[in-house]
C-alpha cells in the first residue's frame, strides 16, 4: 500500500529523461555544457570602456579628451615615459603581461584595445 | 627579462642615449611589476593605491629627465635598481617607504597641511622674516 503511495508519487515528481534532452539540441552543448572555456575572450565593448576608465584616471589626463580612437603622445600631450606608465596600468587592469616589443608599439588608445581584446589570456 | 628582480647589474655601458632610455624603460616597468609584492610586505594597502606609486615612481624618474650624458644615467640605473632591490628584500621599513614614497609626494595632503592654514598674511610673513 505504501510502495504504490509512493511511485505514484514519485511519478509525478520525477522529470521524464525525455524532456532533459531535447533542451540540449545539438551534440556540442552536452559534451561541456558547464565547461566556461568558449568565453575566454572578453566583450569588446568591455574592453573599450576598461581600456578608457584606466587613460581617464591618470592624473596627467583630461578625462574629456579621451576617445577610443585618442594617440597618447600626440593628442594628450603625453611624453615616453607616461606612455609607458599607461601600458603597465593596462596590464595591471587586465592582468597580463606585455612583451617589451609589443608594449612599444603600443601608443594610443585604439591599439591598446586591439590589443587586449586579442589576448588570450586577458581577464 | 625586464619584469624579473633576479640580476642586479646593470651592463656598465650605455653606447648611446637611445639604449639609456630603453634601460630607463626597462627598470620602470620592473618596478611597476614588483608594486604588488611591495604593497603586500609592508602592508601599504589602506594607504597607497598602486597608481599612485606608480606615479611617484614615475616622477622620480622624471627629475632626472634632463640628463643627457649614457654613463651618468646607468650610474643612476644603478642607485636606482640598489633602492629598488632594497625595498623588495624587505630590507626597509614601512614607515621608510611611506615616508619617501607616499606622504612626501602629496599622497596624504590631509595628514600634512593642517599646520598652515594660514590664518593671517602677517602672521605668515612673521613667522618666515627673520629682519625684526
Amino acid at each position: 500500500m505504501a510502495s504504490a503511495l509512493r511511485s505514484s508519487i514519485l511519478r509525478h515528481i520525477r522529470v521524464p529523461l525525455s524532456r532533459t534532452l531535447i533542451v540540449n539540441g545539438s551534440k556540442t552543448t552536452a559534451v561541456r555544457s558547464m565547461s566556461s572555456h568558449g568565453d575566454d575572450h572578453l566583450d569588446k565593448q568591455e574592453v573599450i570602456n576598461r581600456v578608457l576608465d584606466v587613460v581617464k584616471s591618470f592624473p596627467k589626463v583630461e578625462p574629456s579628451k579621451v576617445t577610443p580612437d585618442v594617440h597618447f603622445q600626440k593628442d594628450l600631450g603625453l611624453d615616453s615615459l607616461d606612455n609607458v606608465e599607461i601600458v603597465m596600468a593596462i596590464e595591471e587592469e587586465f592582468k597580463l603581461e606585455i612583451p617589451d616589443k609589443e608594449a612599444d608599439k603600443i601608443d594610443s588608445c585604439s591599439l591598446a584595445i586591439e590589443y587586449v581584446y586579442n589576448h588570450p589570456m586577458a581577464s | 627579462m625586464a619584469s624579473t628582480l633576479k640580476y642586479v647589474r646593470v651592463p656598465p655601458n650605455s653606447a648611446n642615449l637611445e639604449e639609456a632610455r630603453k634601460r630607463v624603460f626597462e627598470f620602470f616597468k620592473t618596478a611597476c611589476r614588483s608594486i604588488p609584492t611591495i604593497m603586500d610586505i609592508y602592508i601599504l594597502d589602506d594607504v597607497a593605491k598602486p597608481s599612485q606609486l606608480r606615479s611617484t615612481v614615475s616622477s622620480e624618474i622624471r627629475k632626472n629627465a634632463h640628463v643627457t650624458d649614457p654613463k651618468v644615467i646607468d650610474m643612476l640605473l644603478i642607485k636606482a635598481t640598489e633602492e629598488l632591490s632594497n625595498i623588495v628584500e624587505h630590507a626597509k621599513q614601512r614607515h621608510h617607504i611611506i615616508g619617501q614614497y607616499v606622504v612626501g609626494r602629496q599622497g596624504l595632503t590631509h595628514d600634512l597641511g593642517i599646520k598652515d592654514q594660514g590664518n593671517s598674511n602677517f602672521l605668515n610673513n612673521f613667522y618666515s622674516g627673520n629682519y625684526f
